[in-house]
């Protein structure tokens, strides 16, 4: 594994906005109009017979037939029976990779972007689904994780899915496995604690006239020209090290810098808990070195035990399916269910449904199901997408069907979360990305019509297997 | 002013101070128990309480007066509370240990989960736990104290660092190498080998201690254990912080001994199985024990082998080191769960550990040990309210646990409702026909006495009721209890189990006199009997009520024409002899019949063709019309079933609704039974707001609409409305007021309570046409039927002897022996009676008095006793079978022997009753109603302390 290892740095913020703005890569319409006999706009705005234009991927009209004005160059899709919707938002993922942990503890100088799988089965079931937006983090399974990357499911590279490179670092306040609570306490301690003897001891030896760090950085062929010629006072709000402006910042560390990034204040992070308990561990962590304010936390049912402490600190979370967790008394056997979103939102504690399930794939799903187990209409439908959105820094692109949001729209057959609704169409970005028509799994699941160029081939390997 | 001042705060005080800030008791909370152990200087409150207010106790003693306001919680005089235990040792927290050999920066706390449920260490009193975690390495972490139950997780810890966890055992010696990892690896940076790590003997564990502590001591890292475990160890020998070390064998425990001196090391040993001989060095060296119990249960026994070397492991060692002055405290294997600590402590005490020191051993020892024995560990002002409640000492492993409280709420209590027990323990125990054992206790567990002897088992949180005396509840032979005053004669099928219903007052109020079974028996005779029927009145559930009915049937002999006494009697036993007799028949020819077999229903497609070949023609077309017969059916069957479905009954079952009537500002409760029979509607309706008791309402429904009419307390009572899918919406019409109803059918049965009778089986759908026919049945002869089969009991009203000799003449006819009601004459013809009567129910005039006929003074009771015939009690009145004990106080008084009293009211009237598997003595199989007195129950001046109904008190 060692050897696929691919050092990536972080990106400053006006490539990451430049990226986002990319054109579409194959620039087949400029403009776009989506017709739609209702367009749910977000949660609480609807249109009825409403039209959208899309324009450079973007939509820069939204309204009803006949008080918005229709480009006569653009096509047309959609129609009155269609129910437009924006694209779900999926916060926290571990699929779409081909392998999603790595067995070193600390590791934060890894980057899932040497593992996601571009023609991944996920991905395709994310345009089938409807998820247009999707934040793939490294799996549960380590102290101190790779960082993340939020792609949207369409491209053949990961460059072309690329929304966002280097979005949020992985920890887990639960324990890996070998590993027992206390030890990995100590061991996410211990990465940070490391972390400040590095930057201490690099400061020492400059202090000393010496010049280890920019030495080992050339030696390692690193980029140190420009801003990173230069060094910086450490930035955060919580611990500093004193002198840090005497290192160049291309010479600290790879292995150290997206941690450093955390604790300045520029880095975002997911932690996963697997239990209420950990849930305490996780907010120590965030709060002992300053990124409380830029972490969500990725709950396991279990955790609306901790719901008061989650709510008090403000943070918001990811919550893993399934969405009723059951507990059984240990000495009448009687079991107690609890719908846990519904515990977080009566807490007030913003939170986004996550499509990892055993049973489904969906989005739409989870939160259909949020409804039928009591939570409100409006909360579900956030769940799945403005607040989503919001976790991923993307509240102003995606989530919301608006004027200046990314043209992240699906055309339903029905009620975005009915049972008997499809995903008609998904556009991203202006792009028609799915067809439903043109699905050509579906098509032979549920049809039983055979793929072109195949004929014959499913039914000789099924005889094979039989 | 200002000494005084200061001096005010000092003195009356610590009550104020000290709130903690986990505070939820809103108001101060009593708790009673017949002794409190409060370890506090080894004090023992009798007959004390326990004042808790925020989590904490203001007061442990019996001196002064409970305050008013306080919320009392009592367990009565048997109880015993104890401090909460704290587990010396625990795997609460335990996990993988880390990878350095010392590593004094792992924390228990990290490993504890606050969010888990702890029920199973609650069950067994411990309320606080050392935890650790990690174990297997020379220093494992640091160990806390936390408390297992608290509101808020983070009020859990009480102390964290507690300890330095650490080993010389065989456990610390197997420490794997130490291997890091180069990220990234490459030509030049080589994969490494793993670092061999110390300690792999017992001299190498003393010196690795040494060595860490000579690194503390010069403030520079020791390379052998990693650039940090010197750092992290130095706080903790900085604050004096105790070593727990485990050590079993007597040399580690001596090379133990040894460090500690010379480095004036804080020790708590741990393990020590085998440190019996070592009391003076540990004294010496000022060091703890915590004792592990050698031992775990639930497994088979532990082979050693027959090596000399291995030494036994003994339970005197407790007992030993104590008698040298070291303190002991208890820990169980870690394999075994936390609800067997007090085990622990038991074997200590089967070592020779006094009781004190073994109680002392839970609980204030280990927490002196850990410094938190200003919290927890005894019970005494300003600690905390953690304590347990158990059923009689808690060293005595036949106690059980009755309740754990921690910070002055209850944390567990054995689960209600699945296996109850009460242990009724009497220093004289009557059994009920005679027999008495002292002393003698009973288990009642589920409702019913499960086992009776001088000492019975005692499961997981059963109540031990104590008493000077007991014995079985009292017979009432013939009560109104239950009638509501009616005076309505019921029919031969009434069933009176319909009328009655849980939670009564008065049938609480007799229960509490110790009558716990009564016979209700209707005012009025009729010419096929007047039902009766045995019940309990104060059982809590339809179910546990009716004993039987009916029990029997109640029949008048003599008449007002002295010409037609018996006549009628007479009529009803010929019936039932017929009727009976057609039964018999059934039977025997049922058991003779034998099913013809039935042709298998195999239908063949198409008749094979060597068969159609054959010349009869008419056997082929049978052949073919059956097959499509077959297919016909199904198809009918189908047709049936597509009309939507009609509930065929909407009406029967119960109702209930809240009433609101306006004086009164509560919603009540209403309850209705209805029965629904061609448009007729009958049952009964209770609701406080309507009426006091009992109402029977009747009325008809049609086409949806419900009337109904009864009489309640105000006058008469209309209530009509609509019924739509199990609700009913209308109004109650009461004198002038109207009341709104809405009510909801909660169940379609009309709940009959009475035991469940294995019903006469239905006749199958398609029953072979040669089987023997069923009688039909006559609900009217049922209780006789039974009676011919002496399974249920006869009451006759009679009077004269000619007339008693007569009566029991024509029952000894059909094998009947009836219980004689009234028998004024009966000691005139007591030879003509003995073995043909199951008793007498005599009037309640004990004494007879016949100056006329040379009968001075006669207990009539006695009379009749003497002479081999049972006779019973019986009240004759409702709340008024209260006065039942009293009645036989008096005939006790009058002569009566009070053997045969006891009796008269328990064992012979449930033989009269035919109901001796269910009540009259204590044993087992039968239900657990029983009485508890002051005193012997054949002293008349012995009064009922407490009646015990089907396990339960009745309050």
């Amino acid at each position: 594994m060692i050897q696929s290892i691919r050092f990536d740095r972080f990106l400053p913020a006006a490539l990451v906005s430049a990226l986002l703005v990319a054109a579409a890569p194959e620039a087949v319409a400029q403009k776009l109009v989506i017709e739609a006999g209702r367009i749910v706009q977000d949660a609480s705005t609807e249109i009825t017979d409403g039209i959208i234009v899309v324009e450079g991927g973007r939509i820069v009209a939204i309204g009803r037939q006949g008080e918005v004005e229709k480009p006569w160059d653009a096509p047309v899709v959609g129609g009155p029976e269609f129910v437009a919707f924006p694209g779900f938002v999926e916060a926290h993922s571990n699929r779409g990779m081909d392998r999603p942990n790595e067995n070193i503890d600390v590791a934060p100088f890894l980057d899932v972007r040497d593992s996601i799988d571009p023609i991944n089965l996920y991905f395709e079931d994310c345009r089938r689904w409807g998820m247009t937006t999707v934040n793939i983090q490294q799996g549960n399974n380590c102290v101190v994780g790779a960082q993340g990357r939020i792609v949207r499911p369409v491209g053949l590279t990961i460059e072309e899915m690329t929304v966002r490179p280097g979005y949020g670092l992985k920890l887990s306040a639960a324990a890996k496995s070998g590993k027992s609570a206390a030890t990995q306490a100590q061991a996410l301690r211990t990465a940070f604690e490391d972390l400040r003897r590095y930057l201490e001891g690099i400061v020492q030896d400059a202090k000393d006239g010496g010049d280890k760090a920019r030495r080992e950085a050339m030696f390692q062929g690193r980029d140190l020209t420009g801003e990173k010629a230069t060094g910086r006072a450490m930035g955060g709000n919580t611990w500093k090290v004193e002198g840090l402006e005497l290192i160049p910042r291309g010479a600290i560390d790879e292995k150290q810098a997206p941690l450093l990034d955390l604790v300045e204040g520029r880095g975002t992070a997911f932690i996963w808990c697997g239990s209420p308990r950990d849930v305490h561990l996780a907010l120590e962590i965030a709060r002992t070195h300053g990124f409380l304010d830029r972490t969500t936390l990725v709950l396991d049912p279990s955790c609306w035990k901790a719901a008061d402490v989650v709510a008090e600190s403000g943070v918001a979370v990811v919550l893993e399916a399934p969405l009723v967790h059951i507990e059984r008394d240990p000495l009448t056997g009687e079991e107690t269910e609890t719908f846990v979103p519904g515990v977080f939102a009566q807490k007030g504690v913003r939170f986004a449904l996550s499509s990892q399930n055993s049973s489904s794939n969906s989005l739409w799903f989870q939160a259909a199901r949020a409804i039928g187990l009591g939570l409100d209409r409006k909360t579900a439908i956030d769940a799945v997408t403005r607040v989503p959105a919001e976790i991923l820094g993307l509240g102003d692109q995606v989530g919301t069907l608006a004027v200046g949001r990314l043209a992240n729209v699906l055309l339903l057959s029905g009620d975005p979360l009915a049972n008997d609704a499809w995903v008609q169409h998904a556009i991203i970005e202006g792009e028609m990305v799915y067809d439903r028509a043109k699905d050509v799994r579906n098509k032979y699941l549920i049809d039983g019509i055979e793929p072109m160029g195949v004929e014959g081939a499913l039914d000789a390997s099924r005889a094979g297997a039989r | 002013m200002l000494p005084l001042f200061l001096l005010a705060l000092l003195g009356a005080p610590t009550l104020g101070a000290n709130v903690p800030a986990v505070s939820t008791q809103s108001g101060p909370v009593v708790v009673r128990a017949g002794q409190i152990h409060t370890v506090d200087g080894g004090r023992i409150v009798n007959d004390g309480y326990m004042l808790i207010e925020g989590g904490l106790i203001r007061f442990v003693g019996a001196n002064q007066p409970i305050p008013p306001h306080a919320h009392v919680v009592d367990y009565g005089p048997d109880a015993v509370i104890v401090p909460g235990f704290v587990a010396a040792g625990s795997a609460l927290a335990e996990g993988a240990p880390s990878a350095r050999t010392a590593e004094p920066s792992l924390k228990a706390l990290d490993g504890f989960d606050f969010y888990a449920d702890q029920t199973d260490a609650l069950a067994g009193g411990v309320t606080s736990a050392y935890i650790t975690p990690a174990r297997g390495r020379l220093i494992a972490g640091q160990a806390a104290v936390v408390k297992l139950a608290e509101p808020s997780p983070g009020g859990r810890v009480l102390r964290a660092p507690a300890a330095i966890h650490a080993a010389i055992s065989a456990e610390a010696r197997r420490t794997p190498g130490y291997w890091e990892p180069p990220v990234p690896a490459t030509s030049d940076v080589g994969l490494g080998v793993p670092l061999e790590q110390l300690p792999r003997s017992l001299m190498g564990a003393v010196l690795a201690i040494n060595e860490l502590l000579d690194g503390v001591a010069a403030n520079r890292p020791v390379e052998a254990y990693g650039p940090f475990a010197v750092r992290d160890l130095a706080p903790l020998v900085d604050a004096k912080t105790p070593w727990r070390v485990t050590a079993f064998a007597e040399e580690e425990v001596r090379a133990l001994i040894a460090v500690a001196v010379a480095r004036r090391l804080p020790l708590i040993v741990d393990g020590a199985h085998h440190a019996g001989e070592l009391g003076e060095a540990l004294a010496a060296a000022k060091a703890g024990v915590v004792y592990e119990m050698p031992f775990i249960p639930g497994r088979a026994g532990r082979d050693r082998g027959v090596d000399a070397e291995e030494p036994e492991p003994r339970l005197d060692v407790p007992a030993r080191l104590r008698a040298a002055g070291v303190p002991v405290a208890f820990s169980v294997p870690s394999a075994v769960p936390l609800r067997d600590l007090r085990l622990a402590a038991i074997l200590g005490s089967r070592g020779g550990l006094s009781s004190a020191d073994a109680l002392r051993g839970l609980t204030l020892t280990p927490a002196e040990f850990y410094g938190v024995a200003d919290k927890v560990g005894s019970l005494a002002q300003g600690k905390h309210a953690d304590f347990a409640v158990f059923s009689g000492d808690p060293l005595d492993a036949a106690s059980s646990l009755r309740a754990t409280w921690v910070g002055g709420e209850l944390a567990f209590e054995p689960p209600a409702g699945r296996g109850t027990a009460t242990v009724i323990r009497a220093e004289e125990l009557h059994l009920g026909d005679g027999e008495v054992m002292r002393p003698g206790e009973v288990l009642v567990q589920d409702g019913r006495i499960v086992e009776v002897g001088e000492r019975v088992g005692r499961p997981l949180g059963s109540v031990v009721v104590s008493a000077p005396a007991a014995m079985p509840g009292i017979i009432d032979l013939s009560s109104r209890l239950g009638l509501e005053g009616g005076r309505r004669t019921p029919a031969t099928d009434f069933r009176l189990g319909q009328i009655v219903a849980p939670g009564d007052r008065a049938a609480r109020a007799v229960a509490r006199a110790g009558v716990t079974t009564v016979v209700l028996d209707p005012p009025g005779n009729t010419n096929t009997g007047v039902p009766m029927m045995a019940y309990r009145p104060a059982a809590e559930s339809f179910e546990g009520m009716v004993v039987a009915d009916p029990v029997g049937l109640r029949f008048a002999w003599t008449d007002g024409n002295r010409a037609r006494s018996g006549v009628a009697v007479r009529e009803a036993l010929a019936k039932a002899v017929e009727y009976q007799k057609r039964w018999v028949e059934y039977r025997e020819k049922l058991a003779a019949w034998k099913p013809t077999p039935t042709p298998p229903e195999v239908v063949l497609p198409e008749p094979p063709k060597e068969e159609a070949a054959k010349p009869e023609a008419a056997a082929d077309e049978k052949k073919e019309d059956a097959p499509k017969e077959e297919e016909k059916k199904p198809a009918r069957r189908k047709g049936k079933d597509e009309p939507k479905p009609v509930d065929p009954d909407p009406v029967t079952g119960i109702w209930t609704a809240k009433v609101e009537r306006p004086p009164l500002e509560e919603a009540t409760a209403l309850r209705m039974q209805l029965q629904l029979a061609d448009g007729a509607v009958m049952g009964f309706l209770r609701a406080e707001a309507l009426a006091e008791g009992l109402v029977e309402v009747r009325g008809h429904f049609t086409d949806g609409k419900l009337t109904l009419t009864g009489i309640g307390s105000e006058g008469l009572l209309h209530i009509t409305g609509a019924i739509e899918e199990a609700k009913l919406t209308g109004e109650i019409t009461l004198g002038a007021t109207l009341i709104a109803l809405v009510a909801e059918r909660t169940t379609r049965d009309y709940p009959v309570a009475k035991r469940s009778q294995p019903a006469a089986p239905e006749p199958a759908a398609e029953e072979p046409k040669d089987k023997p026919k069923e009688p039909r049945a006559d609900p009217r002869l049922e209780p006789l039927r039974l009676a011919l089969e002496g399974k249920a009991a006869v009451f006759v009203e009679v009077t004269r002897a000619d007339e008693i000799e007569a009566c029991v003449d024509a029952f000894a006819a059909v094998g009947i022996k009836p219980i004689l009601v009234g028998a004024d004459d009966a000691h005139l013809i007591v030879d003509r009676l003995y073995g043909r009567v199951a008793g007498v129910v005599l009037s309640h005039e004990v004494i007879e008095s016949r100056p006329e006929d040379g009968v001075l003074r006669r207990n009539r009771y006695a009379d009749l006793q003497r002479a081999g015939i049972r006779v019973g009690f019986h009240s004759g009145a409702a709340d008024g079978a209260r006065d039942l004990p009293l009645m036989v106080a008096y005939a006790i008084a009058q002569g009566m022997s009070p053997v045969s009293a006891l009796r008269a009211m328990t064992s012979d009237a449930a033989d009269m009753l035919i109901l001796s598997d269910r009540i009259g003595r204590l044993a087992p199989g039968l239900f657990g109603d029983v009485v508890l007195l002051d005193g012997s129950p054949l002293d008349p001046r012995s009064q009922v302390l407490r009646v015990v109904v089907g396990g339960k008190e009745v309050k």
